[in-house]
């Protein structure tokens, strides 16, 4: 083998480290997000949605409406926050096309043949796809409330009038903010979780939307009150979305760090579920 | 535990695999040796692909097993540097540049990026490297997957139809290519449904049908088995020579006007007695079969989908 002359590192190719291995394998893996363009498309949206949506409907507050500004106990962090609502299914669709599109294109088998631990190559888009959705939730959060403070403002709702201007310094309003952040994140993993559980693009998306939108609607055709509650408290995206609050907890179904957890709970769930159908099956 | 013996082979142990009512596999073992091409023939249908998809962990075997080195593949810690592959040529996301498909399976094993470069070089890609895969040929995408097996440099490479979709130069390059890594001490396996497109290039055959191996055989025993000693002769008084090499013994066939194929006899001896007898002859050579024919002999109770005969008088 003359022309043997390749990088084998200076490690003996077989005698590479565990550590070592997933490193390699998330560079892998951020390395064909980083390729593809619509990865930054996707980022993109996701930022200027989530600011888009939250300066919208925050831009709709009139001091006016309420009778009584102190009483109104108007949840203007909350507001500011709106456009999560509508960023989580870009969230979703990102999180859920990084492995179907894998499989819709056939490449999933050029990665496992290259990642052959198909355990460390679904853990590594996990950490690259939250990584990549965290940075962009990050900026889309900030952007929302620094909007929302400025809107809240002028809309009237002014420390005088007993409403605090927005920051980070106040305990419930960093919840809400790092809470949607992981919200966002959490959203992405399930999203990754289905498209590796139904290995199909439009599966997995039907599947999700209905999971974030339809489940809450459902729970509207509920007449039972207590129906509807429950519904609520086990809804991903109902349960998850009340740690947006700030104001008046003792009116959610679920408190906020609790139904964070729900979402996390059914985003780890369907990460089990995908891992268990890669492992299982053939590719 | 690992020899110097076993590098570079890959063995295939009693692989049996079902798809629902399907037997793809029933019993399938061979061995691949270093320093030969080894052409795998068979049929579609006949359990190629599914063969190559176990080797490499893709698939699972019902029953039997897939070494390479003397280990299965999911239990290698860089696969990319033992053993590369090319299994569908489509399978590049289409709105990846060809060089980031490379890099990103470089970057799975710390191969350095000069590496990527020096494979788009070797299979003749470096100027279109830097495009979307969606706007390659298939000829282009098939270029793509072999500088993907070669960017190990691993001493194993199994190769899943690499001619299909290649131009006529393509075709002529991939056989010379294929025949140069062998050179090299690598183990090549190259799988096609069609024996013509490894005439020049496969050392060894691997022949399967409906999930069996039906022939393990060198490419030139093969050939020697299926051409037999005929010889072929032509000459313009067919009706006399004919009863001359009867009378010797030989059996003669008419194959047109004035060519017959004789067999029993050697050209040698053929030339001496219709020289003996003034028989004008202007043609003696040794009939050689193609591998197509071989091929054919082979496999002719063993088509998976095979069409029924032609009947009728538009058959010629």
């Amino acid at each position: 083998m003359s022309e043997r002359a390749v990088g084998h590192d200076g490690m003996s190719g077989r005698a590479v480290g565990h550590g070592a291995r997933w490193v390699r394998t998330a560079h892998a893996e951020w390395t064909k997000l980083r390729t593809l363009h619509s990865t930054w498309w996707f980022l993109a949206a996701l930022v200027l949605t989530m600011v888009a949506v939250s300066a919208l409907t925050t831009g709709t507050l009139r001091a006016g409406d309420c009778a009584a500004l102190r009483t109104c106990e108007e949840d203007t962090v909350k507001l500011s926050l709106t456009g999560v609502w509508v960023a989580q299914a870009v969230a979703l669709l990102f999180g859920a096309l990084a492995v179907s599109s894998e499989y819709g294109t056939g490449t999933i088998r050029t990665t496992l043949t290259a990642i052959p631990s198909r355990w460390r190559m679904l853990a590594a888009k996990a950490v690259v796809v939250g990584g990549l959705v965290a940075a962009a939730a990050a900026v889309g959060v900030f952007g929302s409330l620094y909007a929302g403070r400025e809107l809240v403002l002028a809309a009237g709702f002014t420390p005088a009038a007993g409403y605090p201007a927005i920051g980070l310094g106040d305990g419930p309003t960093l919840r809400a903010a790092a809470g949607s952040f992981l919200y966002v994140v959490l959203v992405a993993l399930l999203g990754l979780g289905l498209g590796t559980a139904l290995r199909d693009t439009a599966g997995a998306l039907t599947a999700g939307f209905l999971l974030l939108y339809g489940f809450p609607l459902v729970a509207a055709l509920l007449t039972d009150p207590d129906w509807v509650e429950a519904a609520q408290r086990i809804a991903p995206a109902s349960a998850g979305l009340s740690v947006l609050a700030t104001r008046n907890l003792d009116a959610l179904p679920i408190g906020p760090w609790a139904g964070l957890g729900v979402a996390a709970a059914w985003a780890g769930a369907l990460l089990v579920v995908g891992w268990g159908v890669l492992r299982g099956r053939d590719v | 535990m690992e020899t110097d013996a076993d590098a570079g082979t890959v063995q295939v142990k009693g692989l049996r695999k079902r798809f629902g009512s399907v037997t793809a596999l029933d019993g399938l073992s061979f061995t691949l040796t270093p320093g030969q091409v080894t052409g795998f023939v068979g049929p579609n249908g006949a359990g190629k692909s599914t063969t190559l998809r176990i080797v490499l962990g893709l698939d699972a075997a019902d029953d039997g097993e897939a070494l390479i080195g003397g280990r299965p593949y999911r239990a290698l810690s860089t696969p990319l540097q033992e053993v590369g592959a090319l299994l569908d040529a489509g399978a590049v996301h289409p709105s990846r540049r060809g060089r980031d498909h490379l890099l990103w399976l470089a970057h799975s094993h710390r191969i350095p990026v000069r590496r990527v470069d020096e494979v788009l070089e070797q299979v003749g890609l470096a100027s279109a490297s830097r495009r979307r895969a969606g706007g390659y040929s298939l000829g282009m995408r098939q270029r793509l997957g072999i500088a993907a097996a070669l960017l190990g440099d691993p001493p194993v490479l199994l190769l899943d139809e690499p001619v299909n979709g290649l131009d006529p130069e393509g075709i002529r390059w991939i056989r010379g290519f294929l025949k140069s890594l062998a050179r090299e001490g690598r183990t090549v396996l190259v799988s096609s449904h069609l024996m013509s497109e490894l005439e020049d290039s496969a050392d060894h055959l691997v022949v399967i049908g409906r999930g069996r191996v039906i022939a393990d055989t060198g490419v030139r025993e093969l050939l020697a088995a299926a051409s037999g000693d005929r010889v072929a002769l032509r000459t313009s008084a067919r009706t006399e020579a004919m009863t001359l090499l009867a009378a010797a013994g030989a059996t003669v066939a008419a194959t047109d006007r004035d060519a017959l194929t004789v067999s029993g006899v050697n050209a040698e001896k053929v030339v001496q007695l219709l020289a003996g007898a003034g028989v004008p002859f202007s043609e003696v050579s040794a009939h050689r079969a193609t591998l197509e024919e071989a091929y054919m002999e082979l496999t002719g109770d063993a088509l998976e989908f095979a069409a029924p005969p032609v009947t009728g008088t538009e058959a010629s």
